[in-house]
């Protein structure tokens, strides 16, 4: 494990001429006056989606995004080719169980294979980078604009500052940070995941349809919704839009993610709350919830948060109420982890190059056997949702829900 | 440049560093550097790129002729200006051969 970064340390940018070429006081859109002078909003918005301050930073992403959706089609299947190649070569059949070892280092020196995760790396290293200087070369003015959506509503945003278990606190897809350890973790994670969605959820457009597939308990009553690990809070803002009269929470563990998404929904004006929390302790009282959702949250965590995570859902929802965990492997893809070549690749990639730390935490975790121990009936056949931002498949796959017996 | 000036509250943490950055993909560091150099490149020449074609656009639209763009003289403010850009290009692009890290190939890599 990596030793304990201090932050102070993390932040090196100096003020380039690229970075202070544009004023961001320029002009004020119409459209959204919550956050009065402090807004930041030099380029207004396209939709929902507040415009990238300067046309450069706003194609340099564009671009990252083109050569993300690259590397995901012809990059990938290219190494993979190479990976089935590589094992036949060797007498082995990639769809067959051998040690993880064995085939990693029989892949891992191939030029493809090796450009692919290298093209990964530094690609999402250039993204960080250019949006993080663009945040520090305005640092007072980002900050203030945090400031003023603090104590702003509609809705609330509860702090915590000093919660975070050590747990939470990697780098994971080299984030610089990770999710707490950045001021603008959020706005870092919001347009860094515009270019992981290949550019298909600049309106939000995934989290909206995942909203619209939670399903409703079976009374029909959907008073208080929560979504755990909410990051930008857009599922959140989706999840109002469906249930106008519901009053809906975030908790995430990243204080700069909540703050930031305190500030976007404040910034539209829409009325959801953020709370500063884990998943496995939100605070609430028991029986709280009519649903409670998450999305890709678990493989981000330990095996052990994602147990408590589960016992904590069953404790704050309320007889009849609805869980709707979505990741990858809460559908009956979960059965088919198992130890053949490509198995080991992807979960290579992912894992380690990714820097997906809890990967095979949760790999291991026993999801649906917790959901049942813990009193859920589970329902393994539930909506079709679309997990991976890599493809889209079919309409997606049948997704777990947990019910609390009535 | 520190994260902060001391004017704001600050709410981020401490946190755990990727090892990643430091590894070397190619075989040679430098043909990583090269690599990430060209992808950095790509997205610069876009960048460039959507620029003109943004200035045309709005060129056009206001009778804007491509001889008057080629009769331009720079002024002084606008030459110190461009070679400040230049040099923040530079630094994008190539400092990733100033690396001086200890560089391990992946097959070797400890942590798998
Ligand atoms: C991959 S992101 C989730 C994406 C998000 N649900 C969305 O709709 O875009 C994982 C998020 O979970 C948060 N997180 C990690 N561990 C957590 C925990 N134990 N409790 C609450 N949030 C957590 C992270 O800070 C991060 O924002």
């Amino acid at each position: 494990m990596s030793e304990l970064f201090n932050r102070r340390s993390a932040m090196g940018f100096t003020g380039g001429a690229a970075g202070l070429a544009y004023s961001l006081m320029g002009s004020h859109s119409a459209v959204a006056a919550n956050l009065g002078s402090a807004d930041i909003e030099p380029r207004g918005t396209d939709g929902i989606l507040e415009r990238l301050p300067n046309l450069d930073l706003e194609s340099y992403d564009e671009f990252s995004t083109s050569t993300r959706v690259w590397i995901n089609t012809d990059l990938n299947r290219s190494a993979e080719r190479r990976a089935v190649q590589i094992l036949r070569e060797n007498g082995l059949n990639p769809r067959e169980e051998m040690p993880f070892e064995k085939a990693v280092s029989l892949l891992a020196d191939d030029p493809v294979i090796s450009f692919r995760n290298h093209a990964w790396q530094r690609l999402q290293m250039h993204m960080w980078t250019e949006l993080r200087r663009e945040f520090y070369n305005n640092y007072d003015a980002y900050m203030s604009e945090m400031e003023a959506a603090d104590n702003k509503g509609p809705g609330v945003l509860e702090m915590s500052p000093g919660i975070e278990p050590e747990y939470t606190k990697h780098e994971i897809h080299m984030q610089p940070g990770g999710y707490t350890g950045d001021e603008f973790a959020g706005h870092l994670y919001h347009y860094g995941t515009n270019n992981f969605y290949n550019g298909q959820n600049y309106q939000d457009e995934r989290h909206v349809s995942l909203a619209n597939a939670v399903p409703v308990p079976a009374d029909g009553k959907v008073m208080r919704i929560l979504d755990a690990g909410s990051s930008c809070g857009q599922q959140v803002v989706a999840l109002k839009k469906r249930f106008p009269d519901a009053e809906v929470w975030g908790v995430d563990i990243g204080a700069p993610m909540v703050r930031y998404s305190h500030m976007r929904a404040v910034d539209m004006g829409v009325d959801v709350n953020f709370r500063h929390a884990l998943s496995e302790e939100t605070g609430f009282p028991d029986g709280y919830f009519d649903i409670v959702t998450s999305y890709l949250l678990h493989h981000e965590i330990t095996e052990e948060a994602t147990y408590q995570t589960i016992r904590e859902t069953e404790r704050i929802l309320r007889p009849g109420g609805v869980y709707f965990p979505v990741d990858v492997y809460t559908n009956p893809g979960r059965r088919r982890i198992d130890g053949t070549g490509m198995r080991h690749i992807r979960d290579w990639m992912t894992h380690r190059w990714n820097h997906e730390r809890w990967w095979y935490e949760y790999q291991r975790a026993d999801f649906f056997g917790e959901m049942e121990r813990a009193g859920m009936n589970v329902i393994e056949g539930g909506p079709k949702t679309q997990v991976s931002s890599q493809v889209s498949m079919n309409g997606g796959i049948a997704n777990v829900i947990g019910i609390k017996p009535a | 440049m520190a994260d902060g000036n001391g004017k704001h509250k600050t709410y981020a943490t401490n946190f755990y560093k990727t090892d990643i950055d430091n590894v070397s993909f190619l075989g040679n560091p430098h043909i990583d550097n090269i690599a990430t150099t060209l992808m950095a490149m790509g997205n610069e020449l876009w960048t460039n790129r959507k620029r003109i074609h943004v200035l045309e656009s709005v060129m056009r639209d206001k009778g804007v002729t491509a001889d008057l763009i080629e009769q331009y003289e720079p002024t002084d403010e606008e030459r110190a200006r461009w070679a400040k850009e230049r040099e923040v290009l530079v630094e994008r692009l190539y400092s990733h051969f100033a690396r001086v890290d200890e560089y391990e190939f992946s097959s070797e890599w400890k942590d798998k």
